[in-house]
């Protein structure tokens, strides 16, 4: 690969933001390189933006699209409980609009029971028997809200700050704002587990308009992690290395003679691909762990599941990937039919994700990277406290429709307050009533302690410079420690 | 109270130098007001929010009273308006816009200028039809070719570039032939470049039956063509493919772009329509249908009809119509009321989400269709002489229903009476129902008497409107040079970008709506010098115009999905050429399929069915063919304007180690080494055959390394023949070189 290095030494001399990431003394990851293309017309957000001190290094959002029911899980409501089964009043639902609730729904009752537990007597629902032993570990923020009530939208503002199509999303902006601390793994990886792929789809973690580079990969639990990793038959390491060293030659070559930067990206990507090809199996290769780290999770290698994804999620940030995004699909519970209700589909999800997801707590609290990694977990809203009633007549099961006024979401890590809840909904959980947090706010505060000021991570495109947090977010102050 | 009359002496002195100091030109409405009001001001005061009772949308309404009394603009009088006080007010709870920075003074001083020469509005460029007699600027300079050329050159000059050189003969060769059908030359061209005009090369080209495959592949996007029917089960199409084969031969045939317009859009309601005139209403079948039990097939119906509406009106108009079906447009001047007034007239067909997809079309190929007119025939004739009870009658009626047609979605019209109301959807809830409205079309865009399906594609190609002819010679530009002339190809609207070449994009428009010829309109282009330019970008100009918007340079950009796998296979000899017929399903990574609800399985095309275009792959929508995914295709739930190119590992690793890449390099190392001669010549002939030109020495020589390398790294190995892998493995290099997997 000498001749690529030279070539981008030869390119650094003019460019500063090759410069500045040498004295920034950031790795030369797949971000970096790939700056390079149509880098002229970067806002350089790493000039711009004078970072204050990082307490994270790594996001893992564990995101449960289609939206799990805070009211059974974290939100308890007692009061709720006692109206059961009344019509909603109209004051509720005046002016207001819902995905599938017609006509005046009736309330309905949290469908499990809480308790207090830890030192801070956090309320949890029976549910989750294991997650309930880590809450003083972890910071409850339950006035959470959002202005989109369905789930592709929903997940696109959750992941881009807007909910449209086109906007690069979380991971690609914090990868393009700090690039890569592994240069032979991708920056932004993506794991999906779940009934299927999330509405928003491939979207939510596209570039939009960032460079390409910063797109989020997508690695599969079965076959190869990456499509098309493995190499054909007869081509060893060996022979693959000499035939993308030829490659990168002919193309530097190339460059030389039509001077477009395109091809310095492709170059730095067949580099990455090689690389990759060695790395990612070797990341993915979760029958390297311990036994009592496969108890610790549930997890059962080679399966597609939340519990893999959650160890996998934890030997990729150890590797130094900047924003590992799971998604695990499925939480949709309107009532409509089993699968979609409180006590059918939801339960399973629950039941998937309660193991792994405080092993991971404290699995990166045993090995010391809780302290820079920050984990998220929530979904894109929540839910209803009325009982659904598509069409105006109450659904067969137990379900709730879309709700964005108030919504549950838990963080740990990275320099947050733990042990604590903020924010508090009224006493039906319908509204926030203090420390209320905009998904904007959320993605100002998450950026604020990875070391990044969401106004001034910026790239200029359509006569526009545009943020992750559009023209709004709050850093929560309250929450961080 | 003090402070305050120093503010009030303040703005009277403001004023008072500001107009004596104001320049005498005219502020540019479009250019220099209308971005600061949509950027500033419209998300409260536009079309879905008018606080205060104010909306900068229209010049009446913001020219009307407040709900205070107070006026936001008084034309002439900056200092009576409510607008300047408020965007020059130091009281935050007062100043407008209320939250972000204040204007800037450049801003506030301009809003002032346009206030005092009247505060008129201008219509936004493209809402008003291009001007017929535009004519193209005398420039007198050998670069000038053609119109085009005159244009490009204009603008070239006023940024202070110069053009590129003419790019080389063989170079324009690939590079024509790759926008054109979209493979590399075929056999022969070359031979022709010494004896053949330009001229005639490109005509040669044009009448490549490849040709319509090409620009079928553009279409599909937008037409969000797919084998299946989406949502979550997401069950197969078996007969879209006759869809595929209509678009593909309109291009061949060259037909005029308002009669592809006609039949698309409403070939069930001309006058005794043809078979393929139906099958061009397929165009609109390409909407999702869900399958899943307990959905209600009236919203999914529905959802369809708005997929129609939205789809038709940024296909053709580049228009952000489906902002339109919650409130009236935010920035364009639309109102919520007109998109129901589109949707009504794409309320009136019969398909109702039905789970196979009714209403269908029975069509026969031309032998079927014979035979089973004949067997009708014969059975008509055996009623008619009362010969029913026989074994021989009750065989033909056997033959006859063996004759299963192949069955595909169409849009027809319901019968009169049965006509379905269209309300206005409250907020775009389908449930909750305004007004009743009658079909029509937009007056921003041309207000016409629109009646039906029919009525509306006519209003489309007519003339007069503003849209669709800028909108489609812009789609075809991008096309060729990578980005439009105006780059939002989906959004003509004040939100999108203007056009870098108004002028040129205007003179276009007016030549292609004068006959709707696509291959002249494409023959314009490419026979322009622009278009001939070399693709060598020098430094300044990489500084300055990184996107190549002032097209100083000729085009060099990747090729799309189809055109990485298509040309791999045409290099290595083993493209399947036939044009037209069922979709096929190429090699495909085990277990792609299986994360998804099996309803059908991945059967791996044989006898050479594998190797067909990319445009014939079997589509499923909930999972699109990996490479192609890998290489920027959309998913195609929606219809698609543009493909933003990525350049990432994955892609490597794909042209790499795909299987259609591994055979591919494996069977171009195949011919190279049949090749006599020594092994640079041998990779000469294979770099040529894929390159269209002989390689640098330099370059002979990097292959030749890699050949003796891998040569030598292969003996060790079992069940590997060491001199064909060697040249395997420089075939696989020369397959996924840069300038191979670009258009340049």
């Amino acid at each position: 690969m000498k001749v690529f290095r030279e070539l981008l030494d030869h390119e650094s001399r003019y460019l500063t933001r090759r410069h500045f990431l040498r004295q920034g003394s950031l790795g030369l990851g797949a971000a970096a390189l790939g700056s390079l293309a149509g880098c002229q017309s970067l806002t350089d957000p790493m000039l711009q933006n004078e970072r204050s001190p990082a307490k994270a290094k790594t996001i893992i959002f564990l995101h449960m699209a289609g939206a799990p029911s805070q009211l059974e899980l974290f939100d308890y409501k007692p009061l709720l409980q006692k109206l059961d089964g009344q019509p909603c009043p109209d004051s509720l639902l005046a002016g207001k609009r819902f995905a599938f609730i017609r006509g005046v729904p009736d309330m309905l009752g949290p469908q499990f029971s809480f308790d207090q537990y830890g030192a801070s007597g956090s309320w949890v629902s029976e549910l989750l028997p294991n997650f309930k032993e880590v809450v003083d570990d972890v910071l409850f923020t339950k006035a959470l809200y959002t202005e989109e009530f369905n789930h592709g939208p929903a997940q696109l503002f959750m992941h881009t700050g807007s909910p449209r199509l086109g906007r690069p999303s979380f991971g690609s902006w914090v990868t393009y704002g700090l690039g890569s601390e592994n240069e032979n793994l991708p920056g932004f990886i993506v794991l999906v587990s779940g009934q299927s792929a999330p509405s928003g789809g491939k979207s939510l973690w596209g570039s939009g308009f960032l460079p390409s580079v910063y797109q989020g990969v997508e690695f599969r639990s079965k076959g190869d992690p990456v499509l098309y990793m493995s190499n054909p038959d007869g081509v060893t390491r060996d022979i693959r290395k000499d035939a993308i060293e030829a490659i990168n030659n002919i193309n530097a070559r190339a460059h030389e003679e039509v001077n477009d930067p395109e091809i310095l990206t492709r170059m730095a990507q067949y580099e990455m691909a090689f690389k990759m090809q060695m790395t990612v199996p070797e990341a993915t290769n979760l029958s390297e762990e311990p036994a009592y780290i496969h108890e610790m999770y549930g997890t059962a290698p080679g399966e597609i599941s939340f519990a893999n994804n959650c160890l996998l999620a934890r030997r990729l940030a150890e590797r130094g990937v900047r924003f590992i995004q799971l998604y695990h699909r499925g939480w949709d519970s309107h009532g409509s039919n089993d699968f979609e209700s409180l006590h059918g589909g939801f339960l399973k999800r629950v039941k998937e994700v309660d193991q792994p997801m405080t092993a991971l707590i404290r699995d990166l609290k045993q090995r010391g990277m809780l302290e820079d990694t920050l984990v998220v977990w929530g979904g894109e809203f929540g839910r209803t406290p009325m009982q659904e009633n598509r069409q105006g007549i109450t659904n067969r099961f137990k379900g709730r429709d879309h709700h964005g006024n108030a919504f549950t979401m838990w963080m740990t890590g990275g320099g947050l307050k733990t042990g604590i809840t903020y924010g508090e909904t009224d006493e039906i959980g319908y509204d926030g009533i203090s420390g209320r947090i905009h998904i904007h706010d959320l993605q100002a505060t998450l950026l604020h302690q990875l070391g990044i000021d969401h106004e001034k991570l910026t790239y200029h495109f359509q006569g526009r410079d545009f943020r992750l947090t559009d023209v709004h977010g709050h850093i929560v102050q309250d929450i961080l420690a | 109270m003090k402070n305050g009359w120093v503010k009030v002496g303040l703005l009277v002195a403001v004023a008072v130098l500001g107009i004596c100091f104001w320049p005498k030109s005219k502020v540019d409405f479009n250019a220099d007001i209308r971005p600061i009001l949509n950027a500033k001001c419209m998300s409260c005061h536009g079309g879905v929010r008018q606080q205060a009772g104010l909306s900068f949308l229209r010049r009446e309404s913001a020219l009307e009273a407040l709900e205070s009394g107070a006026h936001a603009i008084v034309p002439g009088s900056p200092g009576k308006s409510e607008l300047i006080n408020r965007i020059e007010e130091t009281d935050p709870d007062l100043r407008m816009p209320p939250e972000g920075d204040a204007l800037t003074q450049q801003e506030v001083s301009l809003l002032k200028k346009w206030i005092n020469q009247g505060a008129e509005w201008e219509e936004h460029w493209s809402f008003s039809p291009p001007d017929t007699a535009i004519d193209p600027p005398t420039m007198d300079a050998p670069f000038v070719q053609n119109p085009v050329d005159a244009f490009v050159l204009e603008r070239m000059e006023a940024e202070g570039f110069t053009p590129s050189p003419r790019a080389d003969s063989t170079t324009l060769l690939r590079r024509l032939s790759l926008d054109l059908i979209g493979l590399p030359p075929r056999e022969g061209w070359k031979e022709h470049l010494s004896d053949w005009t330009f001229e005639e090369l490109v005509d040669t080209i044009l009448a490549s039956p490849h040709f319509g495959e090409r620009w079928a592949a553009m279409w599909l996007d937008l037409a969000r063509y797919a084998d299946s029917q989406g949502y979550q089960k997401d069950p197969i199409r078996r007969t879209m493919w006759l869809y595929r084969d209509w678009v593909i031969r309109a291009f061949n045939e060259n037909m005029p772009f308002d009669q592809f317009t006609l039949e698309q859009l409403g070939g069930d309601l001309l006058p005794e329509p043809t078979n393929d005139q139906l099958v061009a209403t397929a165009f609109h079948r390409n909407t999702m249908t869900n399958d899943e039990g307990g959905t209600d097939d009236e919203e999914f119906r529905v959802a369809a009809v708005l997929d129609r509406v939205n789809t038709s009106f940024e296909v053709w108009q580049g228009v952000t119509f489906s902002c339109v079906q919650c409130h009236s447009h935010p920035y364009d001047p639309i109102d919520h009321r007109e998109y129901y007034e589109a949707y009504a007239l794409f309320n009136q067909t019969a398909d109702r989400d039905h789970p196979r997809d009714e209403p269908r079309l029975p069509l026969y190929s031309p032998a079927e269709y014979q035979k089973h007119r004949r067997l009708g025939k014969d059975i008509d004739a055996a009623r008619e002489a009362g010969d029913t009870v026989g074994a021989q009658y009750q065989s033909l009626v056997q033959a006859f229903l063996e004759i299963e047609p192949q069955r595909l979605p169409v849009m027809q019209r319901l019968p009169a009476d049965t006509s379905r109301p269209t309300p206005i959807f409250i907020r775009g809830n389908w449930l909750a129902h305004g007004d009743l409205v009658e079909p029509g079309v937009p007056a921003a865009l041309g207000k016409d008497e629109v009646k039906d399906r029919l009525d509306f594609a006519k209003w489309l190609v007519n003339p007069e409107n503003p849209l669709t002819a800028r909108v489609m010679v812009n789609r075809f530009w991008e096309q060729i040079f990578g980005i439009g002339l105006v780059e939002s190809l989906e959004d003509f609207g004040t939100q999108g970008y203007p056009p870098s070449h108004p002028a040129l994009l205007d003179w276009l428009a007016v030549q292609f709506s004068s006959d709707w010829d696509v291959k002249r309109l494409l023959k314009t282009i490419v026979m322009s010098s622009t278009y001939q330019q070399s693709s060598f970008i020098k430094d300044e100009v990489l500084k300055k115009d990184p996107y190549n918007r002032f097209l100083s340079r000729g085009p060099r950009i990747r090729l799309s999905a189809e055109q990485i796998r298509d040309q791999a296979l045409a290099i290595a000899g083993l493209l399947k050429t036939d044009v037209y017929g069922p979709s096929v399903m190429p090699y495909q990574p085990e277990g792609v399929w299986n994360t998804i609800r099996h309803v059908a399985r991945w059967e791996t095309a044989e006898n050479g069915f594998q190797h067909r275009r990319g445009l014939y792959t079997f589509w499923r929508r909930v999972s699109p063919y990996p490479s192609m995914i890998a290489f920027d295709s959309p998913s195609r739930e929606f219809c698609v304007s543009r493909r933003i190119r990525t350049n990432t590992p994955i892609q490597a690793l794909v042209t790499l180690n795909d299987p259609v890449f591994v055979e591919a390099a494996d069977t171009l190392a195949s011919h190279m080494s049949r090749i006599e001669g020594n092994l640079e010549t041998q990779i000469a002939y294979g770099y040529e055959r894929a390159l269209g030109r002989l390689p640098e020495p330099e370059d002979v020589k990097t292959l030749s390394d890699l050949y003796q390398q891998t040569l030598i790294k292969s003996g060790s190995l079992e069940r590997v023949q060491p001199h064909d892998h060697a040249m395997e493995t420089v075939a696989s290099v020369i397959l996924n070189l840069d300038e191979l997997i670009t258009k340049s």
